[in-house]
């Protein structure tokens, strides 16, 4: 390593460095900062140290943001990692228009999270939307359903419409690791004479672990920071039922208070960066980076 | 030659990001006038632009806001906070008036005379450390519309005076109803979650209830609001005489709407819905009656006050060129003009005696004495943040989540919580 | 029945159920914005197809849905290409280069990457304020390339380490500079690598909603998402014919775009590990 190597590697790296600083490092920082602070539009400005979280430590509305997020995280992401796993197994196969079903799946990812928000806002409107329709015609049950009127069905409405939004991107990471195990391991398998079930069990379960833990690693850090969901469909409703952690952050700053806000930015960053601890320590990673 | 390149690697983003901010923001030096509000009003709006625009030659374009209260605000916070020079003039809820003024965002406005104007109004919510920083454009109440003629057919005579009595004649008229429309509700109101909420929650609480304002305390807890925070519960669920959408859809055009297709017998809404309610496609045209809000056994009547002020951006590249503006829509002729075409209340009390809007609105005569006596929300600057609370708590008894008894205890803690982090004591 | 049939059963009820479940939103979303009533699937209520949603979105001056189309395919289309070069010339340096830190570095990104919205927004609010970018393409072209960096990265590293050193060595033997061998050697090969990354880049940022929510103000920078979550109408009531009238016209062209290149974007997404 040649010290006008060195020079080169950092010339070409310095872009993603300076934007990667300037708009997200220096970000995090500032934000921590700033939680020191009462940063009010109406007050003056001052340092009050830890107040702010001492403040969160007894706000009740921010205990059950918590609350609900950990529910939303530990409901939705082992739904969605488990529906896109069958997805992925489904189409590991061939089959005749495979690719239209493989077109499929790329559908919800690719259409924006507000208009997902607004189509299932129509799909659960009370007097016509597409899910009580669904339930009459189905003969399941004939009165309709307040979906977004309780806290529990609220609460499942959003584990509905996020799981359709993002199980096609936890199956296409799937669908990558199931394409990287070799097939002789199945035809090995299939020689021993294993079924269907073992073979999933034995072979691929154990081969998929890794990009398994990728899988779940990522879900959990994007399920942590849902907002654009619940903005669109609930606000945090009923009742406050369905207030995510982003969405009490926002909330603050909407409201003027950005020291508060981002006190409340710093708890999710905390917990996003323990879980992405916690993930990489279960050692997966070092071999996808590498 | 290596470096060169390199540089160029960096000049062009930079060069590429000055082209965008050219680009993107306009030129003209005009006053552009943000408001949001639903289409009728926006029609409204855009006459009364154009007639400044005519008359005084000064350009002057509408930045058009969301309908939605709640947007309307966060909008305008970050463009203010931001320092951005854009919009220069805008219409505040008179819920956030404060937050505004204290913050620091609203330009004194100067040669202006105040006395024509609501006066308690003025001096609650648009003076700001001695100086005038916002006007009333136009005044909102509470009001109570019926259909006279289901209440003359089953021989009632006149509006409920009490909450009691609009309870007792919806279970009368409704199951009749029913059978031809089964979508038919008793009474329907703004429940959802937002600032609406709070309007109707106030009304039903009465006199006696309300925001308890004491030794710097903002209280909620106590027994008639406990009271109406149960009814309001009751008429969805126990009475079953208001739609389960209410806490979840029931803002003020889904309430107006609801009414004017024939499917309710009593709304609470605002003044506006009277001229569409007597609009040549409505279902209840001829057949609606304006009444004050019902009061709560034992106490009197409360109207909410709303309303809408206009201020004067202090980022403004164009303050003369607003006030101007600001001068125009609060003028006698600027303020009848919205009277006769949109059937607004205006700010400005003197129009309540002028003799054509007399003959056009006869109902004004009411109004006047109502905003007169209507009930302010606390003019604080972080209403917003209690409001919240509030707001979620009710919503949420609603919704079966917590008993009033619950909600209300614990929406005073939160909202003693919240005053003791702003050391507001 | 035996073993291979229940597979076959099972796969095809499979296929069957992605299929729909991905489809149906999509396609009820389709149909309101064509119809006439939105309650259309009511027993009563026929189902009478209009274009007049189409043409009050597309032609209605103060819905401003044009300018939010506008603005969102010019920053998602900046933010891709910005992103492809930073991103290119950083993975180069990691695929070829050698310098002390490599490994941190990778980790550091990959950390930074998971850094949620809402913790950088308020000081990105900041920024831009004081940079004077509040409600210009600036305030959201530069943090969504913030955003896609380190998927980019972590995309074309691995596609240019694929590509033999060979190469490289060929064109500095020939006295390129390093910067010519990436642009004039490595970009050609990779391109269908680096295609991907750009639309990945693009739909990213052509989806994503809190900075927009916080970092504009209006229909001279704000995006789709944004304009979709606060549309209103003309009419008062909730106009979902108009709101889904909308949606179709925003998504039409991404999903086409992911219909058409479904291969690279999976490739891209997973690495090139999916096989054909």
């Amino acid at each position: 390593m040649s010290k006008s190597e060195v020079r080169e590697g950092l010339a070409f790296l310095m872009p993603l460095i300076l934007v990667l600083v300037i708009f997200i490092l220096l970000g995090v920082l500032f934000t921590v900062m700033d939680s020191f602070f009462r940063d009010v539009t109406y007050l003056p400005k001052k340092f009050i140290g830890l107040e702010n979280y001492a403040a969160l430590f007894g706000d009740r509305a921010f205990r059950q943001s918590i609350e609900f997020t950990f529910l939303f995280v530990l409901v939705s992401v082992p739904l969605e990692v488990f529906i896109g796993l069958v997805i992925a197994l489904v189409l590991n196969e061939s089959f005749p228009l495979r690719g239209a079903v493989r077109a499929s799946i790329l559908i919800p990812w690719a259409i924006p999270n507000a208009v997902t928000g607004r189509i299932f806002e129509l799909i659960y409107n009370y007097s016509y939307g597409g899910a009580n329709y669904l339930l009459r015609t189905l003969h399941i049950s004939s009165d309709p359903v307040h979906w977004l009127g309780d806290p529990a069905g609220a609460f499942f409405s959003l584990v509905l419409a996020d799981a359709w939004k993002t199980t096609p991107f936890a199956a296409i990471i799937l669908l990558a690791g199931l394409s990287a195990i070799p097939s002789d391991l199945y035809a090995q398998a299939r020689v021993d004479r294993a079924g269907f079930m073992q073979r999933l069990v034995k072979v691929t379960l154990p081969l998929l672990k890794p990009v398994l833990v990728v899988t779940f690693l990522f879900r959990t850090i994007q399920a942590l920071q849902i907002f654009d969901i619940i903005y669109v469909l609930t606000k945090g409703g009923p009742g406050g039922s369905t207030m995510s952690l982003s969405m009490y952050g926002y909330l603050s700053f909407s409201a003027g208070d950005f020291g508060y806000g981002s006190a409340i930015s710093v708890i999710l960053f905390l917990m996003a960066f323990g879980f992405s601890l916690g993930y990489l320590r279960l050692g997966a990673f070092g071999k996808e980076i590498s | 030659m290596r470096g060169k390149i390199r540089r160029i690697k960096f000049i062009l983003p930079l060069i590429l990001s000055h082209l965008l901010i050219c680009c993107s923001s306009s030129q003209e030096a005009r006053v552009i006038f943000a408001v949001g509000g639903t289409p009728a009003e926006l029609k409204g709006w855009e006459q009364l632009v154009n007639g400044f625009q005519w008359r005084s030659g000064i350009p002057i374009e509408i930045l058009l806001l969301p309908a939605d209260t709640d947007q309307q605000r966060q909008s305008l916070i970050i463009s203010l906070e931001a320092g951005v020079k854009n919009p220069d003039v805008f219409l505040m809820d008179v819920g956030w008036l404060a937050l505004f003024s204290h913050s620091g965002w609203l330009e004194p406005l100067k040669g202006i005379d105040t006395a024509p104007f609501f006066s308690k109004v003025i001096e609650l919510s648009d003076t700001y450390q001695g100086n005038l920083v916002a006007l009333p454009m136009y005044m909102d109440g509470g009001l109570l519309y019926y259909r006279k003629d289901l209440l003359n057919a089953s021989g009632i005579s006149g509006p409920p005076k009490t909450w009691e009595n609009l309870l007792s004649t919806s279970l009368l008229i409704q199951p009749g109803m029913r059978r031809e429309r089964p979508d038919f509700y008793g009474f329907v109101w703004q429940g959802a979650e937002y600032e609406g909420l709070i309007c109707d929650f106030l009304e039903f609480a009465g006199s006696n209830g309300g925001f308890i304002l004491k030794d710097g305390l903002i209280r909620v807890n106590t027994p008639e609001n406990r009271h109406a925070v149960q009814f309001m519960h009751d008429l969805i669920w126990k009475y079953k005489i208001s739609p389960p959408t209410t806490y979840t859809e029931m803002k003020e055009e889904q309430v107006r709407r609801y009414f004017q297709r024939g499917d309710a017998l009593y709304e609470r809404n605002w003044p506006y819905a009277w001229n569409l309610h007597e609009d040549e496609e409505s279902e209840v045209r001829n057949r609606t009656g304006i009444a004050p809000i019902p009061a709560p056994r034992g106490a009197e009547s409360v109207s909410t006050l709303g309303g809408w002020h206009i201020g004067v951006s202090r980022f403004s590249d164009a303050k003369p060129e607003a006030l101007e503006f600001v001068k125009y829509v609060t003028s006698y002729m600027g303020q009848k003009k919205m009277v006769l075409l949109l059937g607004w209340n205006p700010g400005r009390q003197d129009l309540y005696l002028d003799r054509e809007v007399i003959e056009k609105m006869p109902h004004f005569s009411k109004l006047k004495e109502i905003f007169q006596n209507a009930g302010p929300r606390p003019m604080v600057p972080y209403y917003a943040q209690v409001s919240k609370i509030v707001q979620t708590k009710i919503n949420g008894v609603l919704a079966g989540r917590y008993s009033s008894d619950q909600a209300l205890k614990e929406a005073d803690e939160e909202i003693a919580a919240l005053l003791k982090r702003y050391r507001i004591e | 029945m035996t073993e291979e049939r229940l597979q076959k059963l099972l796969l095809t009820l499979g296929a069957f159920f992605t299929f729909l479940f991905c489809l149906s939103p999509f396609i009820y979303m389709l149909f309101t914005g064509v119809s006439l009533r939105p309650d259309f699937l009511r027993p009563d209520i026929p189902f009478v197809p209009t274009l007049s949603h189409l043409d009050a979105v597309l032609t209605s001056e103060s819905m401003h849905f044009l300018s939010f189309l506008r603005n969102s395919l010019i920053v998602s289309a900046l933010s891709a290409i910005l992103t492809v070069f930073i991103a290119s010339s950083a993975a180069y340096a990691v695929t070829r280069l050698s310098f002390p830190g490599k490994k941190f570095l990778m980790i550091a990104i990959l950390a930074i990457s998971m850094f949620p919205e809402v913790s950088i927004v308020n000081y990105l609010f900041k920024l831009m304020s004081a940079m004077g970018w509040i409600n210009t393409y600036p305030a959201l072209v530069f943090p969504y390339v913030a955003w896609t960096l380190p998927l980019s990265l972590w995309i074309l590293s691995s596609y240019f380490a694929r590509i033999p050193q060979d190469l490289d060595k060929a064109g500095l033997v020939d006295g390129c500079s390093r910067l010519r061998v990436l642009l004039k050697i490595i970009f050609p090969v990779a391109a269908p690598g680096i295609f991907s990354t750009g639309l990945l880049a693009f739909i990213l940022a052509f989806n994503e909603f809190l900075f927009a929510l916080m970092l504009t103000t209006d229909y001279s920078a704000r995006t789709i998402p944004v304009g979709i979550a606060f549309f209103q109408g003309m009419h008062g009531r909730i106009p979902w014919g108009e709101i889904m009238a909308a949606a179709t016209i925003t998504t039409i062209p991404v999903v086409i775009l992911t219909v058409i290149f479904q291969r690279r974007i999976i490739q891209g997404l997973t690495r090139g590990a999916v096989k054909e």
